[in-house]
């Protein structure tokens, strides 16, 4: 039975297991490269990494600096070059910028020439023909193909009108996912299948596109997982994160440390940074939060609402003078010694 | 070539284009030869880029120029007659610049020179011949001997040993008074010296001394960077320096005609030390040279006007009220008084200088370098008894851990043992000059000298343990090398402190050594007893051993309660009630609830039992 119990859990009651994670990661943090200097080559998916990585995910940064999404494909392509090479063009962010060699606007006709470029096109896998539909479907606008481009007849001569329509025509998404980027081809060494490595984050568009592999498609950004699959789905993501980042500077940190920041950051229901406006900002007691940063702002609001401190942190309590309620400080005496008689049944 | 190209080149001059040119090297010969005949400047320094196709001549400040002598035609310039004619000083070396035989370089012209390293070695396409092979290197690697063998890390930590070195950093050292002033006792020339070190007269000023080295660990005291020291050398003088330091003080004059007086302070004075800090001042209030002081003592009496004007003037016409000013030897210094000096500021106001000098043997803890980087501190001093000797009784002074030479590449430390020796053992000052020679061939010479005089030629001696008197069963390698001590002191950095001074407004420990200040217990130290769950280890460092207040709470509001002198109680200030509990915290916190309270916000402690 005592056995039994002895298994329920690893860590002693009141280890200080937040603190013990905290210098286990900060420790090794020291030795890592600021800046980690970037492998020269022509990847243009380059996710941040090193320290300033660790940074943005433990601040919860809304959007990575660097948003790369792994988009697996289903068994059928994967195993082809050619064929995942084709869901590149499904996926590639193309907009008519990318396309157009130059926007000719004609005031006095009340028309726009778009004139596009033949290689970019024939890249793209699109025809001149199909970027026109494109417009007159997406803008509903009159667009004619020609020979070498588009041209656009917008029957008014507003100059205004004109000009704010050709900027948005160049803007405008001719194919593939708004948001993914700009994707390439990689092989997995160990299995020898192809995916796609997109430098966007807009996974919720990916997903909805044929041939992808649902279950194992996935992406550095931390916010886009939650917003699709929740809380539980950001908390591992963040662990994930987390753990290669570290990994990839071969510093070798016990994953529990980490599962725990992931843990303490989205326990509250959404992700949460630790600085001031995160973990630190929300701790109950007053001397605490008073003790991190902001001072006045948390005095100024206790005095305001008239708050309590319970004095059951560490912070606080150091700050008084008191034992803190950690390690050989979690335990109280529940009974005097001289009390027991008065309690242990008579012999 | 570049004059075959169709575009023209820009001429860029101090970094502006001021133009273009078609034949650009044309312009650039001609700009060198009008140098070299003197007609322009020989602070011009023109070059030629063939990738960006532009001549750029600069003529500003701030550009690191080399002599050159000039190479013509496969020949350098230089000639034996010239060199005849320096020697008897009918000519000088500006005479060489003038007259086209030496001109410098800056690094963008050098770009388009091709440089001899040695005469030997001129070709036809050689332009110019370095004045020595040793002149690539600037002049603090130079000063050091063998560079050439040592890695540039360990030049880079030289360079900084050599500016902390002691020694006779001025031969007027007894009329100066330097803040501070490290002078060694018996400074000597270095038995491996350089062309550069004797070119500025280093051997004049020289900082350090030549150690009998050998490579021997002994039981273990020279782990890490340790050395060991032989007492009978240091007893000797070895190492052995003097510090001087310096007191200043200046009668100032205040606003209101109010000034600071050097005597006595009166015993009414505010601040006043009590008589034995004053007994070693003369009447006029200045410490007297060759007087012994120690921690504490005055050295200049001075009372000031006090701090804040006060109206008690003419209040019976009593004694003017004055504040001690006093300059007091400062804690864990001890010395003689070398000198006072009166003297007067530019305005007109009288300044004591007092010099304090103390001895200053080498001790445990005290760093020594050689000119290779190698630092140590002194972890033991042996007596010459215990300290392995050779078979000719002769005791290394400084015993190096071998382990200090092959990661750290300072193969230039053991080539200055080995000259050291056969330099000490021959007589002669050693060359050690950087290229000079090559390195087989430097051992190979010194190597013939010690086995002149009955050494084995690699350095290497049977040594025998002090201790058992065995021959040690592998002979070490031993020899004399230059050796620093750096002015880098325990004497002038102890520090204890067990109880002391707390600051006012925390009631926590001072900081700082001139404080007689504690250690920090700082935030990452409070982590680490956190971490562990030493909460009572916590409790006593942070609160037992600083600032523990210990303080009254009113048992029917929380806030503190005061004293009242009066009444002769404590009273609350809010229900003046006199029902209160003792309870422990800390001082700051005390202070933080006085703050708050300061505006006008009550706080109140709400108290378990």
């Amino acid at each position: 039975m005592a056995e039994k119990n002895n298994k329920k859990y690893f860590v002693e009651y009141g280890e200080p297991v937040g603190i013990i994670a905290a210098q286990s990661v900060g420790e090794p943090g020291t030795q890592m490269i600021l800046r980690s200097f970037h492998l020269a080559g022509i990847e243009s998916t380059v996710a941040t990494s090193g320290l300033p990585r660790i940074i943005e995910l433990v601040d919860a940064k809304k959007k990575p600096s660097t948003p790369v999404t792994y988009i697996y494909l289903d068994q059928k392509i994967s195993k082809n070059f050619d064929r995942a090479s084709e869901m590149l063009k499904k996926i590639n962010e193309v907009r008519m910028s990318n396309l157009a060699r130059r926007a000719l606007e004609n005031f006095s006709k009340g028309k726009i020439k778009i004139v596009l470029d033949k290689q970019e096109l024939e890249s793209e896998g699109l025809t001149i023909r199909q970027v026109a539909a494109r417009i007159e479907k997406d803008m509903g606008l009159d667009a004619q193909p020609v020979e070498n481009g588009v041209i656009v007849n917008m029957h008014t001569r507003n100059l205004k009108e004109i000009r704010n329509t050709k900027i948005a025509i160049m803007k405008m998404l001719v194919s593939g996912v708004d948001g993914a980027g700009k994707a390439t081809v990689r092989r997995d060494d160990d299995t020898g299948e192809f995916y796609l490595v997109s430098a966007g984050s807009n996974i919720e568009g990916i997903m909805q596109i044929d041939g992808i592999d649902k279950s194992k498609t996935t992406t550095n950004d931390v916010f886009a997982v939650y917003r699709l699959f929740g809380i539980e789905a950001a908390r591992n993501s963040l662990a994930v994160e987390l753990k290669k980042t570290l990994k990839e500077q071969k510093i070798s940190v016990d994953e529990r440390h980490l599962n725990l920041i992931a843990d303490a950051m989205t326990a509250s229901g959404s992700v949460k940074g630790v600085g001031r406006h995160g973990l630190s900002g929300e701790k109950r007691s007053v001397f605490a939060r008073a003790a991190y940063e902001e001072t006045l702002k948390h005095l100024v609001h206790a005095a305001a609402f008239g708050e309590t401190d319970k004095m059951r942190g560490v912070t606080e309590n150091i700050l008084v003078g008191k034992q803190i309620p950690i390690g050989t400080g979690s335990v109280k005496l529940a009974i005097k010694k001289e009390d027991m008689s008065k309690v242990m049944p008579k012999k | 070539m570049a004059d075959e190209k169709n575009t023209k080149a820009y001429v860029y001059m101090n970094g502006r284009v001021v133009g273009t040119v078609a034949k650009p090297l044309e312009l650039v010969e001609e700009i060198r030869s009008a140098r070299r005949r003197g007609m322009l400047s020989g602070e011009i320094n023109v070059s030629y880029s063939d990738g960006l196709n532009a001549v750029s001549i600069n003529t500003d400040r701030g550009r690191i120029r080399k002599p050159y002598i000039i190479v013509e035609n496969g020949k350098a310039k230089l000639t034996n007659d010239i060199i005849e004619k320096i020697k008897s000083k009918e000519i000088n070396f500006n005479y060489l610049l003038r007259n086209g035989i030496v001109e410098y370089l800056d690094a963008e012209e050098e770009e388009n020179m091709l440089v001899a390293l040695s005469e030997a070695e001129i070709t036809e396409k050689h332009t110019h011949l370095e004045v020595d092979i040793s002149s690539i290197f600037g002049f603090t690697v130079n000063t050091s001997p063998y560079p050439e063998h040592n890695s540039l890390a360990r030049h880079a930590m030289l360079a900084n040993f050599a500016k902390q070195a002691q020694g006779l950093y001025a031969t007027n050292f007894n009329q100066r008074f330097d803040s501070r002033a490290y002078v060694l006792f018996y400074p000597q020339k270095p038995v491996v010296s350089t062309v550069a070190y004797d070119t500025v007269r280093m051997q004049n000023h020289p900082s350090g001394q030549n150690f009998v080295v050998a490579l021997s660990t002994y039981y273990g005291y020279n782990m890490a960077d340790a050395i060991v020291l032989n007492r009978a050398a240091v007893d000797r003088g070895l190492g052995r320096s003097m510090f001087y330091k310096t007191y200043v003080d200046e009668e100032r004059r205040y606003p209101g005609g109010q000034r600071d007086k050097f005597k006595i302070p009166p015993p009414t004075a505010d601040g006043y030390m009590g008589e034995h800090v004053y007994s070693k001042l003369s009447e006029d209030g200045i410490i007297e040279p060759e007087m012994e002081v120690s921690e504490g003592d005055a050295l200049i009496g001075k009372v000031a006007p006090p701090r804040f004007l006060e109206e008690n003037l003419g209040a019976g016409g009593l004694e003017e009220k004055v504040r001690d000013d006093t300059a007091v030897l400062k804690t864990g210094e001890t010395g003689v008084v070398d000198s006072v000096v009166f003297t007067e500021s530019t305005g007109a106001t009288k300044i004591v200088k007092v010099r304090i000098r103390s001895i200053r043997i080498p001790e445990n803890g005290d760093k020594f370098a050689s000119r290779h980087g190698q630092k140590g501190v002194v972890a033991l001093i042996v007596p010459p008894e215990d300290m392995p000797f050779t078979e000719q009784g002769i005791v290394p002074d400084l015993l190096l851990n071998p382990h200090s030479i092959p990661t750290r590449l300072t193969f230039g430390h053991l080539l200055e043992m080995l000259a050291g020796k056969a330099g000490s053992v021959g007589g002669t000052v050693v060359d050690g000059t950087a290229f000079a020679e090559a390195g087989p061939d430097r051992i190979d010479a010194y190597g013939k000298i010690l086995e002149a005089q009955g050494f084995e030629r690699y350095g290497n001696e049977i040594l025998y343990d002090g201790i058992t008197g065995m021959p040690f069963k592998s002979s070490l390698f031993n020899g004399v090398v230059y050796y620093n001590r750096l002015y880098h002191m325990v004497s002038n950095k102890i520090q204890v402190r067990s109880r002391g001074k707390v600051q006012i407004l925390t009631h926590q420990p001072t900081e700082g050594k001139a404080r007689q200040g504690a250690l920090r217990f700082g935030e990452m130290e409070r982590d680490a007893l956190i971490g562990y769950g030493a909460s009572l280890l916590l409790k006593e460092r942070l609160l037992d051993q600083s600032d523990k207040a210990v303080v009254l709470v009113c048992k029917d509001c929380g806030s503190l309660g005061y004293y009242d002198h009066i009444k002769k109680t404590m009273v609350c200030p809010l229900t003046k009630g006199s029902s209160f509990v003792e309870v422990e915290i800390s001082y700051a916190f005390k202070v933080l609830l006085d703050e708050i309270k300061s505006l006008h916000i009550m706080t109140s402690l709400k108290l378990n039992e």
